[in-house]
């Protein structure tokens, strides 16, 4: 889900921008050497990840997983979300070089917030906390993304009230579909190779 | 497959042989204008250029129709809900829904906009290699370490592409149909982890290959850019059509989409 070129206005395509411009300068504080390769690899994961398309009777929807991306990358999720959202513009042509910005801060926020939730799974114990925060966490990056997305279309104008509504429903199933995913993953994450998820063994939370 | 932004890259042109530094700067100051019309006329005009441009760059036609297709399919929706939901006194009725012009008017201000954004863009990103554009953003004062990532993360893309096929041709071999139901929301969440995991892997090796071969986290490059008179030339056609579509659309000779058709 992402907005396109040509509905909203000046000022907000400018501010898509300046936050853009700070969260990424405060998610990318500290960044060793090291991490430029391994962030690139995983963001080129999410990249083709999101080609994946789950069948809803004919027709269907492509997976985004900017949750899972909190998940896996902790703060460093934001500009990996940037990094995707850059290549998309530039290597699909479908457009959208006017609302990196926002689209930044709508996918790319959607994943500090799933992250933020993630991490609350470690005030907890009991047997498929992996799961259940995965779960939540993929819920949370869905939602929040499709309500910045309504926020954004109302500065657009009164005109796109009911636009909003239909699409912050149209987020419900896709949230439920990620959930799902996002949940068997990190439970699958979690048996198979922990120190691939944030904050699990220390080593890629910051 | 829609990851080849570069298949057409060769065709030589006019916009092609515009160094990309300046080709870059002059287009997107371009885009950045039309995104700010509010009147039809203008972004029609919009249109307009953003088809001689790509006239001009030489791509062809159905390489650029495949990618509008979905553009347009984007759009389409907006055609269906402004004009039914725009607020105010409804100006007929349509099979028992309330139907305004003023909401066509937007709707339609939208994808004219749009479309010219996407074809300039086109125009833009179609006619160099991606690295080249790139490389030519670093030369621009984008952030080094930025560019750096995206040419990592596009390389490795083709790589994943490739190991995605492999994992996807062996999940069919396994009987594997892909459904509306819980088991395959469950395949999908282990088919992404497994990708993770093996990347994670691989991370470790790129990792280790680069430094043994003296990387220090920069990166060098043998293209160089060199820019003419010819260039600056096409940069300030590009810029007088920018501030003229821009002026020509706040100097209120037109009315905004909403009180009117022109």
């Amino acid at each position: 889900m992402h907005i396109a070129d040509g509905i909203l206005t000046g000022p907000v395509l400018i501010a898509g921008f300046a936050g853009t411009a700070i969260l990424a300068a405060l998610t990318m504080r500290r960044m060793d050497l090291e991490e430029i390769p391994k962030i690139s690899v995983i963001t080129a994961v999410f990249f083709i990840a999101s080609l994946i398309k789950f069948p809803i009777g004919p027709s269907s929807v492509h997976l985004i997983l900017n949750g899972l991306a909190g998940v896996v990358l902790g703060w460093r999720a934001f500009p990996a979300i940037m990094l995707g959202i850059i290549l998309q513009t530039v290597l699909f042509g479908h457009g959208g070089v006017t609302v990196i910005g926002v689209n930044s801060i709508m996918l790319g926020g959607g994943a500090l917030l799933a992250y933020l939730v993630w991490q609350l799974r470690l005030r907890f114990e009991f047997p498929k906390r992996e799961v259940v925060f995965g779960t939540l966490a993929g819920a949370t990056g869905i939602i929040s993304s499709g309500i910045v997305l309504a926020l954004a279309l109302l500065t657009a104008g009164e005109a796109f009230v009911a636009t909003a509504g239909y699409v912050l429903a149209a987020h419900v199933p896709i949230m439920i579909i990620e959930a799902a995913v996002v949940g068997a993953c990190t439970g699958f994450l979690a048996r198979v190779k922990p120190e691939v998820l944030a904050g699990q063994t220390g080593i890629r939370a910051r | 497959m829609p990851l080849d932004i570069d298949r057409f890259s060769h065709i030589e042109s006019t916009i092609q042989r515009w160094d990309p530094r300046v080709k870059i700067a002059s287009l997107a100051i371009l885009i950045f204008g039309v995104a700010l019309l509010k009147t039809l006329p203008m972004s029609v005009a919009a249109l307009v250029m953003a088809f001689i441009l790509m006239t001009i760059s030489a791509l062809p036609y159905h390489f650029v129709m495949h990618s509008m297709q979905w553009v347009i399919l984007f759009l389409l929706p907006f055609f269906l809900i402004l004009p039914f939901s725009y607020p105010g006194a409804a100006d007929n009725h349509l099979l028992g829904l309330s139907f305004t012009w003023e909401g066509l008017r937007l709707a339609t201000l939208i994808f004219v906009k749009a479309l010219a954004i996407v074809l300039t863009s086109f125009a833009l990103f179609g006619s160099a290699r991606f690295d080249i554009s790139m490389i030519a953003l670093q030369r621009l004062k984008c952030p080094p370490m930025l560019i750096q990532m995206l040419l990592f993360t596009y390389r490795y893309t083709y790589t994943l592409l490739e190991e995605m096929r492999r994992m996807n041709t062996s999940m069919k071999a396994r009987g594997f149909v892909p459904g509306t139901n819980g088991n395959t929301l469950r395949t999908y969440g282990n088919f992404v982890g497994t990708l993770l995991v093996r990347s994670f892997e691989r991370t470790e090796r790129i990792y280790k290959a680069m430094l043994s071969k003296g990387y220090r986290g920069e990166f060098h490059t043998l293209v160089t850019f060199r820019s003419g008179i010819t260039d600056y030339v096409k940069a300030v056609i590009v810029l007088i059509v920018a501030a003229g579509l821009v002026v020509t659309d706040f100097s209120g000779h037109f009315s905004v989409a909403t009180d009117g058709w022109y």
